[in-house]
């Protein structure tokens, strides 16, 4: 009897058939990638799936974007200083609001972008500039607000305590793999420190080779750079496999061996590669420019987008960067025009480049925060977590441009059309990237488990 | 507790206890039509328009007071009780609204005379809120449960099974070997030829104890044949007299101390073993420590596995002969406290409910392989478990304190997440109370006002202001409240004044719990009486001591002879950490979803001889290792792929990669590093109860400590999501789940950390020194000695010659290089501004949720060989290192 569970002691017996030239092995493997007959024969025709756990496996149906790019605005940035234009709250601020409070009008002037005349804030001139192909989503709700709990639903689906689930970036590996089997298929860059830190990007009870790569905003990772010079490094690689090999000859050789040899040679190359992707400052000045690229803290989102756009051109399934930093209690007006300065002009210029290159007719690109801020105030010049309507944009591949689903009420305080809880984004989202949010499971303790667990319904409203 | 209020304001307190359950479910006002229009009607608006948007579950609840649930607001915020049913003038909201004294709500609005009169009258009638609907379903919800319960073969009582009669009458050793044996025949399958001696006692080390095999305990083994010749007619006898030899290998390494560092470290595994709250904020269990050591001894004192499971279930409720005992049941307890937690959880009865799951869900998978926490929302949907059987597990641990220090708190900062109260006290008890109990009281009133005045600081303008020293004034204030934390916790923290451990004790409060309606806390149903899960049934299980939580008593349940899982799920596990795989391959799942066993009637033999044999862990283990089926080579003829490529029927042993812990050990042990001591406590014993960032620094003091010890694996320090490197790139367990069976995966990321990691480069250079130190050898017998230390066997005359070409050539090409250093200089972290870090940490003072980001977790750290020959040495070593048969053992 087969069970999922046992998933990676069950690929490892099956890889034995490989070394020893059968071959029925990979029928019965496909049977623990889904229960979609055609998606098991297509991996079933890949013979060496068995060794790479992250190759391209078939979507569910029709693929509308194959990479996502998540501008995560941790801190819950505030919408109605940015991309919500709610003229009730500015005409009525500083009287009492539905549900208590003092309404507080945005400080930032709005006004009219593009063919559609999309209402954006004075803090996000550049991006108003792309207006025309974003694709806003204004009705979001989340359970939590508290920034830890709502963070970890954002990228796990769920803030329960007592089971820590895949985050989305490792389910999309689990069900599509990735592009470039040299490079790693999901990268967060410059992930938040707290707020469940690596759970965020963490593969829970999924094999641990879905997990996301954490690179410092620096470009750092981990033991990825040579510690000797090339030539050396090679030499010594060589006598590794030399021994591996000999180890394959014999009989009765452990079953993974060839996978063993395969991850040198993978891990050798990327040395060469991915530092190389990360490097920014081979990029012309031109380009430098437009990101606003700059040293320390200030340039930080800027490096990042600009890596995020090399990673993907790379191939790179799903890419996280991260601005922090958007939790304004206090100083609400002093921070948003240091954050919107810090995001705002990268942000255009990765829209700008992607579109360039073609990467946004199958890049899709989203752009949000954990939850949204309150139309009334807190403390002399702050705003409040709010739950329950705030917004985020998309742009790219498979939505609509200049298109504008949903609606809060008019003070921008409760989602009121188009309503979409966390699990509905994330059925969204699988979707446009090829996936069945409910065929998507893996059993784990006796339970198919899913993204977006018992709950989800895809927006095809926002469909292009 | 606080959260028993809505009973004790309806029942006398006494009287609960001896309460049953239908009276108390009457006690509830009862749901009179016209007291809930009236609440529809006046109440609920009122409270929606006016409260809601600072006081609900949907916002940041100010002061930690909710206002759309009852229970919120009879628990009440921070101030104590909102609302006190029956009585208004007690009542904190009537106050509020009145606006006479300091508490004025809702701010800068008054309610009208007629609302304040409509709430005083809605809570002088009781405070009546409209119940949820719930009736308990009578019976079985499914006809499925009665048939599984019956056929489902888990949960049939253990079989009193014989060994098969087997064809080929001299193979097997024991009665184990019978079973495999006959289910080969069945498959016209025999197994292969027995393993060598010296792959057999590289296996039995690894596998008992987690550590490479000595060159002297390989060459007393491989020596020791007895008196027996080695004429071919004598064979019989001598494979009697090699059984000897290896008896004696296996009686030594189940008595060494690694035995249990071993052992202990699987129970670790199921026991989600870790060392903070992981989750959304993360905060340091410093003493945890304890726990891992009791399950390490445990396992080394070949503690019955019964015993073991009453003490770690209701420690605190056995009788202890002594003050040490006392102690040593205690911490058992820590098995039912140290798992994940969310302490930003920002209310109460939800943290305890959370806990309640998280802690059946532990109970029931590592003990019973049974998915229970499923029927927490619902009736299990595939195993006969009803949500009236969860919720009656529900009621033990609802009336149990769970000890780990650790309170919830949203939105907190500094300490205020430790509790010292939810400590277990070691060592004789202290003598009450002394001098220090008025400047405690002082500390503590000086803490109340600094709490109060940073609240008004943060409240107004005047917080960002500067105070006389040139910095914000709410900063001053909330460092004086830390200070006067730390200062009040000196005075009352038993961890500063004695030893603690994390665990449980029963709760003051003893009673049943009632069902949640869809799991939410705050939607309560019907009362259940405590019990346990129906779906063994046995005929007479223990009796719930009424003055008790139940958890004695669940203990015994657990562990009586009449519950067939226990046995067999331990067996089971026992036999997985032997032969690779369990006989059931979902280890920690023998529900009607879980896989069937390959050997049901075997599974029964060891878990009945596990019982007989007084549950002792040694003697099953000693009597798996010892039979034929175990010591079996690793052939694989191709007959035998054909018909079970998976080895389900054993007819070899399949080989294994070691886990993390044996990698690291290994290296360790290869490189004459090795430290067989144990540590004192744990890298993380001194952490305060604080927040831990990913990026802060504990966690570079963590990862920097695990890349420099040299300790065994099993005590490196284990902070959630902060994993040592070594363990996190070989699928160490997922430190917050069961986890009965790792994963062993193949990636990249292995080879990085093979050639690149500091700790693999620092044990390479040990290595190359330990070799080189070999004065009296040429280089062809350190090569040979090297292969025997890493892989335990002599090298061939091919690789001693292609590794001395290797050294000649890496040298030369080493000298070539240009560059003057062989390694490439470490990144050094950007120095960044001064003054931007101090910013940051100013607003994580403010804000606790705003953390600075500019460190990195690791440093790199340049290991240099000092000449080119030694870089060619140092090389080599970290290839055998990183050579598959190093970490793989047949």
């Amino acid at each position: 009897m087969w069970n999922p569970q046992t998933y990676s002691n069950f690929l490892s017996r099956r890889q034995a058939l490989k070394t020893s030239s059968a071959g029925f092995g990979y029928l019965a493997l496909a049977g623990l990638l889904g229960q979609d007959a055609e998606r098991n024969r297509a991996v079933a025709n890949e013979p060496a799936n068995a060794l790479r756990p992250l190759a391209p496996k078939a979507p569910h149906f029709k693929v509308q974007a194959k990479r996502i790019i998540f501008l995560f605005m941790e801190g819950a940035a505030s919408q109605l200083d940015t991309w919500e234009y709610k003229p009730q709250l500015q005409k009525h601020g500083g009287k009492v609001g539905p549900g208590g409070g003092l309404l507080t009008a945005s400080k930032f002037q709005f006004s009219q972008h593009g063919q559609t005349g999309t209402w954006v804030s004075e803090l996000f001139p550049h991006t108003a500039k792309h207006v025309d192909d974003l694709c806003f989503i204004r009705g979001l709700h989340t359970d939590t607000p508290a920034h830890p709990q709502a963070v970890i639903q954002l990228h796990t689906g769920t803030a329960l305590a007592s089971l820590t689930r895949p985050s989305m970036g490792a389910w999309l590996m689990y069900g599509l793999g990735t592009e470039n089997q040299d490079l790693p298929g999901y990268v967060t860059i410059n992930p938040s420190a707290n707020f469940g830190g690596a759970i965020n990007f963490g593969s829970a009870f999924l094999p641990a080779h879905f997990q996301g790569t954490r690179i410092a905003d620096t470009g750092f990772v981990p033991n990825l750079k040579a510690q000797t010079v090339t030539t050396l490094q090679r030499k010594q690689i060589d006598l590794v496999q030399a021994m591996n090999r000999d180890l394959a000859a014999k009989p009765g050789a452990p079953d993974q061996l060839e996978g063993v040899i395969q991850s040198f040679e993978l891990a050798f190359k990327m040395q060469g590669k991915v530092p190389e992707l990360l490097d920014i400052s081979k990029e012309p000045q031109s380009v430098l420019d437009a990101y606003g690229v700059k040293p320390g803290p200030a340039g930080s989102f800027a490096r990042q987008c600009l890596m995020a756009r090399r990673l993907t051109e790379a191939g790179v399934r799903f890419v996280e960067i991260c601005h922090p930093g958007w939790d304004q209690h206090n100083n609400l007006h002093r921070d948003l025009i240091k954050n919107s300065a810090a995001t705002d002009q990268p942000t255009a210029a990765l829209l700008d480049d992607l579109g360039q290159r073609g990467l946004l007719d199958d890049t899709l690109v989203v752009f949000g925060s954990e939850f949204g801020r309150m139309p009334t105030a807190q403390g002399p010049d702050g705003r409040d977590h709010n739950i329950t309507g705030y917004p985020m944009w998309l742009a790219g591949a498979g939505v609509k441009k200049g298109f504008s689903h949903g609606a809060t009420d008019e003070y921008g305080l409760h989602a009121v059309e188009g309503r979409m809880h966390t699990t509905d984004l994330h059925a969204t989202l699988l979707a446009l990237m090829g996936l069945d949010h409910e065929q998507l499971t893996y059993r784990y303790a006796g339970r198919d488990f899913r993204l977006t667990d018992v709950a989800g319904n895809v927006a095809h409203e926002i469909f292009a | 507790m606080a959260f028993n209020s809505r009973l004790v304001a309806l029942v006398l307190p006494a009287l609960i206890v001896s309460l049953p359950t239908l009276v108390l479910a009457q006690t509830v006002p009862s749901q009179d039509a016209v007291a809930v229009e009236f609440f529809e009607k006046k109440i609920r608006p009122l409270l929606a328009d006016n409260c809601f948007n600072c006081h609900s579950t949907n916002t940041n609840s100010q002061g930690g007071l909710r206002v759309d649930d009852r229970n919120g607001l009879t628990v009440g915020g921070n101030r104590g009780a909102a609302i006190v049913p029956g009585d208004p003038e007690k009542s904190l909201l009537i106050k509020a609204v009145r606006q006479t004294d300091k508490l004025k709500m809702p701010p800068m609005k008054q309610l009208s005379e007629q609302q304040i009169a409509d709430l005083t009258t809605w809570i002088q009638d009781g405070a009546v809120w409209p119940k949820v609907e719930f009736t308990l379903p009578k019976g079985d919800p499914s006809p499925e449960y009665a048939r599984l319960r019956k056929k489902h073969w888990a949960w049939q009582p253990l079989r009193d099974v014989k060994a098969p009669v087997v064809r080929a009458a001299d193979w097997a050793r024991d009665d184990i070997d019978r079973f495999i044996q006959a289910s080969l025949e069945g498959k016209e399958l025999s197994p292969v030829s027995d393993a060598d001696k010296v792959t057999l006692i590289r296996r039995v080390t690894f596998d008992l104890t987690g550590l490479p095999p000595t060159l002297e305990e390989i060459a007393a083994f491989v020596k020791d044949v007895g008196h027996v010749s080695n004429v071919p007619d004598e064979h019989v006898e001598n494979v009697l007299h090699e059984t000897k030899a290896i008896e004696k290998v296996v009686d030594r390494l189940l008595a060494s101390a690694a035995f249990g560092e071993r052992w202990g470290r699987h129970w670790l595994d199921v026991a989600r073993y870790g060392e903070s709250t992981g989750s959304a904020r993360n905060l340091p269990y410093p003493h945890a420590w304890r726990y891992r050591d009791y399950v390490i001894d445990a396992f080394n004192n070949d503690k019955p596995y019964d015993q073991f499971i009453r003490e770690q279930i209701a420690g605190d409720l056995l009788p202890a002969n002594s003050e040490a005992q006392r102690d040593e049941q205690l911490i058992a307890t820590g098995f039912l406290a140290l798992g994940v937690k969310d302490v930003n959880q920002r209310y109460k009865v939800r943290f305890v409910m959370d806990n309640v799951d998280e802690q059946i869900d532990t109970v029931s998978r590592a003990v019973l392989g049974l998915t229970a926490s499923c029927a927490r929302c619902h009736d299990h949907k595939f195993d006969p478990i009803p949500q009236t059987d969860y919720y009656a597990l529900a009621g033990i641990f609802r009336s149990t304190d769970l000890c780990a220090g650790v309170r919830n708190k949203m939105g907190g900062g500094g300490l205020d997440y430790y509790d010292t109260d939810l400590l277990l006290k070691l060592g004789p008890a202290k003598s009450s109370e002394n001098d220090s109990a008025t400047k405690r009281e002082e500390t503590k009133k000086a803490l109340a006002e600094a709490r109060a005045e940073l609240q008004t600081l943060a409240d107004s303008k005047e917080g960002n202001e500067l105070a006389p020293d040139g910095r914000q004034k709410n900063v001053v204030a909330r460092e004086k409240v830390a200070k006067l934390q730390a200062e009040l916790l000196a005075y009352s923290d038993p961890a500063m004044q004695g030893s603690v451990a994390y665990g449980v004790r029963d709760s003051k409060t003893i009673s049943d719990t009632e069902i949640r309606v869809r799991g939410e806390a705050e939607k309560l149903g019907p009362v259940v009486a405590r019990g346990f899960l129906g779906v063994i049934p046995f005929a007479d299980p223990p009796q719930v001591n009424p003055n008790q939580s139940g958890r004695l008593e669940l203990a015994q349940w657990l562990t009586s002879e009449k519950n067939p899982l226990t046995s067999r799920v331990m067996a089971n596990r026992i036999w997985q950490h032997l032969f690779g795989q369990g006989l059931v391959l979902s280890v920690d799942n023998f529900g009607a979803t879980g896989d069937a066993p390959s050997h049901p009637e075997l599974l029964d033999h060891l878990a009945q001889r596990f019982v007989r044999d007084g549950w002792s862990v040694k003697k099953l283990v000693r009597a798996i290792v010892l039979t034929r089926a175990y010591q079996l080579g690793s052939a694989t003829p191709s007959t035998h792929m054909a018909t079970d490529p998976a080895n389900e029927l054993v007819w070899r042993h399949s080989p294994r990669r070691l886990d993390a812990e044996e990698i690291r050990d290994a290296t360790l042990a290869a490189a004459g590093t090795l430290s067989l001591s144990r540590p004192e406590a744990s890298l993380a014993k001194d952490f305060k109860v604080t927040e831990l960032r990913n990026n802060g620094p504990e966690a570079q003091r963590l990862m920097a400590g695990a890349v420099s010890n040299t300790q065994r694996s099993v005590y490196l320090p284990l902070v959630r999501n902060i994993t040592p490197t070594s363990l996190d790139v070989f699928d160490f367990a997922t430190q917050g789940m069961v986890t009965g069976s790792r994963d062993t995966t193949t990636v990249a990321t292995q080879a990085l950390y093979l050639l690149n990691d500091p700790f693999v480069r620092r044990q390479s250079l040990a290595f190359a020194d330990r070799l080189l130190k070999q004065a009296d050898r040429d280089d062809a017998a350190r090569v040979d000695l090297a292969y025997q230390w890493a892989m335990g066997r002599a090298a061939t005359t091919a690789e001693i010659e292609r590794t001395t070409n290797y050294l000649t050539e890496y040298a030369t090409a080493a000298r070539e290089v240009q560059t003057p250093k062989l390694a490439q200089a470490g990144r050094k972290a950007p120095k960044r501004a001064a003054a931007k870090t101090s910013n940051a940490q100013t607003a994580a003072i403010i804000n606790p949720d705003q953390v600075p980001r500019d460190e990195d977790q690791v440093k790199d750290e340049v290991i240099e060989p000092t000449d080119p020959q030694h870089a060619a040495w140092v090389s080599f070593c970290q290839a055998l290192l990183g050579s598959a048969e190093f970490r793989y053992v047949r």
